[in-house]
């Protein structure tokens, strides 16, 4: 059976156990990592950077999770922070390593050009509405969780995926149903 | 009706773009980048308790049996009263010092 992330969170805090710690990276490591290569906009190591960094993080903090929130949402918290961080350090994250991002996909899913025409629609969002409809449309997020995630007014994250959301719908309006 | 449609295209097209991405290794970099497993506090206990014994059974044979241990107390026991007093009330301070100082140690590495 199959330990959920409150037991192996368990694990840890009670033993040190490394290998229930490996057990929650490789979990979440895909969500994490999605996550940080559509925001960085960057190179992919970049984002794998941050990720480890928010992996690494998580570890040394983990006695603050109190369980009150999904321990993906906790994380998603850090590796915006992380993002946050960084970006400040940066000023600015330069053009996104279509290359590496396309060598991740999965070719037979969806049509390349839509894919393609979807992520230039997502980069042209400002950063705010991009986070907001990553987190709530992507990644399966209520907007009271993404509200934590990235520490705003709840009524401030609904406008985001809405104003968001209208914009790729506008920018994709030709790939939509008739 | 258009509008849902559209609504439910949109979050299907965003779903699929996250795609898994492969560990390729990247668990086992976190892990080989975690701090040195702590030792558990049972285990701990143990091994200091194992050292006192050994460290106390090496000095017993290393004094000829302990017959120091009897001199001592006996010239100790011929103090005058006063004297065994003040060093009984020094050695509670000294321990009381050692508590609070282990105290405020574990506090404020907690706190950090």
């Amino acid at each position: 059976m199959a330990l959920t992330d409150a037991d192996l969170v368990a694990r840890v805090l009670l033993d040190d156990d490394h290998h229930a710690f490996a057990e929650l990276v490789r979990n979440h490591q895909s969500s994490v990592r999605g996550l940080l290569r559509q925001l960085v906009r960057a190179d992919v190591s970049l984002a794998d950077d941050l990720a480890q960094e928010t992996f690494l993080r998580a570890y040394k903090n983990l006695r603050s999770f109190r369980g009150e929130a999904r321990f993906s949402t906790w994380l998603y918290r850090i590796a915006y922070n992380c993002f946050r961080e960084e970006a400040r350090k940066r000023k600015e994250l330069v053009g996104i390593d279509e290359a590496q991002l396309e060598a991740q996909h999965d070719p037979q899913t969806t049509d390349p050009a839509l894919r393609q025409d979807l992520a230039h629609a997502l980069q042209l969002l400002p950063l705010h509405e991009r986070t907001a409809v990553l987190l709530c449309c992507q990644n399966g997020l209520s907007h009271d969780e993404a509200a934590r995630v990235l520490e705003i007014p709840l009524g401030t994250v609904k406008t985001n995926v809405l104003r968001g959301r209208e914009k790729l719908k506008r920018t994709l309006a030709a790939w939509g149903p008739n | 009706m258009d509008e849902n449609l559209q609504e439910d295209w949109l979050d299907a097209r965003l779903r699929d773009e996250a795609v898994y991405v492969d560990d390729g290794g990247f668990t086992a970099n976190v892990v080989r980048k975690l701090p040195a497993r702590r030792m558990r506090h049972s285990l701990r206990a143990v091994i200091l308790l194992k050292r006192t014994v050994v460290a106390s059974i090496i000095a017993y044979l290393l004094s000829g049996g302990g017959w120091f241990i009897a001199e001592e107390v006996t010239r100790f026991a011929l103090l005058p009263l006063p004297v065994i007093w003040l060093c009984a009330a020094g050695a509670t301070v000294l321990v009381m010092v050692g508590g609070l100082a282990a105290v405020i140690f574990k506090t404020g590495a907690r706190l950090r």
